[in-house]
């Protein structure tokens, strides 16, 4: 938050010739005092461990370091040799295969879901929202449990449906080959993020003008019409947000791929960028070159997420405008 | 919004390296207090619960005024359980087990307390040599052995008699034996002469150290991936032939809860820890109607003596951040007493010092367990290894050959990625 509430703020300090134009209020000091705390709290939990790993990420830093041994400090070598692999770029297309295609899908998936609720009697969309609770409440490990199980190879619920079907799938590993793991993977994923942007959307779409939608009925715009210029318009600045979301969720998934790791499938050809990174730091002990590549992951992220925030930001000036305006 | 999203990640990914800042004066001999609150962790269901009972029982009579807590592990993650916890002063516990192929990655890196001049008073040369010796850097030792266990192999008297079988001999008749035993049950598909899941990797080192093959060797002070050697590669082809032919575990599944499916009856043969036998004997995770056909040997190597299989079992160590370092070793020699070694022995565990080997017994169990110990081999002593297992490229190797892969293409790969990892 703190970044990009800086952006504008630093504009008018660059051009101070525009600056009389607005007068600007000056406001009393108390809410500046009031988010002192908030700001320490975030400079401490976010701030310190972001140095520390940039700092790590210059230093040789091993098993024995972190037992106490003086670390050395090599520069950029871990980034450089980083660079120079193969395999990090692998993973790196990875990432954002499976992160553009989870984002997406659990984006439509869940507007779909969204948008079905608001046509549910309530009885029915009480059904449905408790059981998307209960899908979001789940904790990971224990509903990872339970897909593990469906998916199994010998005892899997999955394989013994498909084969009663007249499928092949008897000790079919669902695992084994990189792409059917990714789909797993997906599946779970997804089901697990539907949830949150079913109910946020839900959320929104309760927000839109009905009178907007019945004029723009009355003047002959069909369904689809009225969704794609008016609705979904509505709700674009939650949608933004939802999407920027997912995005980095998309990109930080961890837990789902090493469990899945630990199940079945080849490792190598299965890694994320965090699975990577916890494979190299705590599972094999050379922190430097993982913290490289902790850095080299949260610049991804940025870059990534750059064009949603800077429109974001738009947006909200556009807000401001409007709300001056009337 | 960014920046905070990925501050928040980088909050995840930074804490591995927390803790290492303190700069503490421990080890070696650090008194601490008079009484304390002694935390020791074990691993999974190993140590029997008499064992547990009688060392709180003990060190809390020996030492009024102090607590000690057992705290159980999972195998599985340990040593990146182990690489957070011991490095902080806080949560540190006193006491760990840690398993003897993973020990050298901690005694290189300065996480447990020095022993040696402890060492006499623990057992000195009783203890299980090849243990000590995997814990010695330098001249120092840092861990002693807890209890050897090396895998033997289980197997279904009933179905080698209907399949008219004998227990094998050496190597090539073990192969034969698990082929035949499949084809004597193609029913369920899913059954397995020899169950061989895919990253069992623990166990598929036998057969390419009985080939004289190995994973890596020193080089004149440099490591070197040793998989892709004409020998080793025998070794992965006898492998890749049980995993195919004879194996109906899943290709990519682990070697975890072997009980389950030898319950099921799915198992003519599997290699598999002797404490295995207290799974199935145990009406709640097995089937102890089914221990009367259950016989055990040891896995034949080509030669007609034991195969080379992995040295297993534990050590424990005291933890070098540990503040209470005097009640710590108290704790270890405790576990290594007779007493207490006579508990883990009556749990079918190999006692940890030589003189008290005859405690297994001698039934067929024991005997196997001894046979198989004797020419039991470790990992390579490279500090370097931890990364090989942590980075999972040898589960990957295995489960490439259990798909069928081509061996030499696969072994070279793997080669060039344990050589790059150990230097």
């Amino acid at each position: 938050m703190a970044a990009t509430r800086s952006l504008p703020a630093g504009l008018p300090a660059a051009t101070p010739e525009r600056r009389p134009r607005p007068p600007r209020r000056r406001g009393p000091l108390l809410p500046y005092v009031l988010v002192v705390p908030a700001v320490v709290a975030l400079g401490l939990a976010l701030g310190y461990p972001v140095l520390r790993q940039v700092q790590l990420s210059l230093q040789e830093f091993g098993l024995a370091q972190q037992f106490g041994a003086p670390a050395e400090w090599v520069g950029l070598d871990n980034y450089r040799e980083l660079l120079g692999q193969a395999y990090l770029w692998k993973v790196v297309v990875r990432s954002l295969v499976f992160c553009v295609v989870n984002a997406g899908l659990t984006l439509v998936i869940g507007m779909g879901v969204a948008l079905l609720m608001t046509r549910m009697s309530k009885p029915v969309r009480l059904l449905a929202q408790t059981g998307l609770l209960l899908a979001w409440a789940m904790p990971v490990l224990a509903a990872l449990t339970v897909w593990q199980w469906l998916f199994d190879t010998q005892y899997g619920i999955v394989n013994w449906l498909l084969t009663r079907l007249g499928g092949d799938y008897e000790g079919h590993s669902w695992l084994l080959e990189p792409l059917s793991f990714f789909f797993v993977a997906t599946v779970i994923v997804v089901w697990m993020s539907v949830p949150f942007v079913a109910f946020t959307g839900y959320a929104a779409l309760t927000q839109v003008s009905e009178d907007l939608v019945e004029a723009a009925e009355l003047d002959g715009a069909n369904g689809w019409q009225r969704l794609r210029h008016i609705v979904l318009p509505s709700i674009r600045p939650v949608l933004l947000v939802v999407g920027l979301l997912e995005i980095i969720w998309g990109l930080r998934v961890f837990t789902q791929i090493y469990v899945l790791q630990e199940a079945g499938g080849v490792t190598r050809e299965t890694n994320l960028l965090g699975t990577h990174i916890y494979r190299l730091g705590i599972a094999g002990g050379d922190f430097g070159t993982a913290a490289a590549v902790a850095i080299f992951m949260l610049a991804l992220t940025v870059v990534l997420t750059a064009p949603y925030v800077r429109t974001m930001l738009r947006q909200e000036e556009l807000d401001e405008l409007e709300g001056t305006a009337r | 919004m960014a920046a905070a999203t990925a501050g928040v990640l980088a909050l995840g990914l930074g804490l591995t390296a927390c803790g290492d800042d303190d700069e503490s004066p421990s080890g070696g001999g650090g008194g601490g207090d008079e009484s304390a609150e002694i935390r020791v962790w074990v691993n999974g269901a190993d140590t029997p619960d008499a064992a547990r009972d009688w060392l709180k029982t003990t060190f809390e009579d020996q030492n009024p005024g102090s607590t000690l807590t057992i705290e159980e592990q999972e195998w599985e993650g340990l040593v990146e359980r182990l690489t957070t916890a011991l490095s902080s002063e806080s949560e540190t516990p006193d006491v760990v087990e840690i398993g003897n192929t993973q020990a050298p990655t901690f005694t290189t890196a300065g996480a447990f307390a020095d022993l040696t001049d402890d060492l006499g008073d623990l057992g000195g040369d009783d203890l299980l040599p090849g243990f000590v010796d995997g814990a010695t850097v330098d001249g120092a030792t840092y861990a002693v052995p807890y209890y050897a266990g090396s895998k033997y192999v289980f197997y279904r008297k009933d179905l080698f008699e209907a399949a008219g079988l004998s227990v094998p001999t050496n190597m090539d008749e073990f192969v034969q034996t698990a082929i035949d035993l499949k084809k004597a049950n193609p029913e369920p598909a899913s059954f397995s002469g020899f169950w061989f899941p895919g990253q069992d990797w623990r166990n598929g080192v036998a057969f390419v150290w009985d080939a004289g093959g190995d994973l890596a060797t020193d080089e004149g002070g440099e490591w070197q991936g040793a998989l892709s050697t004409p020998e080793s590669i025998a070794g992965l082809e006898t492998v890749q032939t049980l995993m195919t032919e004879a194996s109906g575990a899943p290709k990519d599944g682990n070697e975890a809860d072997p009980q389950a499916p030898f319950c099921a009856g799915e198992i003519g043969m599997m290699a598999a820890p002797s404490w295995v036998t207290g799974l199935i004997e145990d009406p709640e995770t097995g089937c102890p109607d089914m221990m009367a056909n259950v016989g055990v040997f040891a896995l034949p190597g080509s030669d007609g003596g034991p195969a080379p299989v992995l040295l297993g079992g534990s050590d424990i160590a005291v933890a070098a951040k540990s503040a209470n370092q005097d009640l710590a070793k108290e704790v270890v020699a405790l576990m290594v007493s007779d007493e207490y070694q006579t508990l883990m022995a009556e749990a079918g565990l190999t006692p940890a010092k030589e003189s008290l080997a005859g405690l297994l017994g001698d039934d067929e169990f024991a005997q196997a367990a001894i046979l198989a110990g004797s020419n039991a081999k470790l990992t390579p002593a490279s500090p370097g290894w931890a990364q090989v297992e942590g980075s999972r490229v040898l589960e990957d190797l295995f489960v490439e050959i259990a798909k069928g892969g081509d061996v030499a293409e696969l072994a070279a790969a793997a080669d060039e990625a344990i050589t790059e990892q150990l230097n």
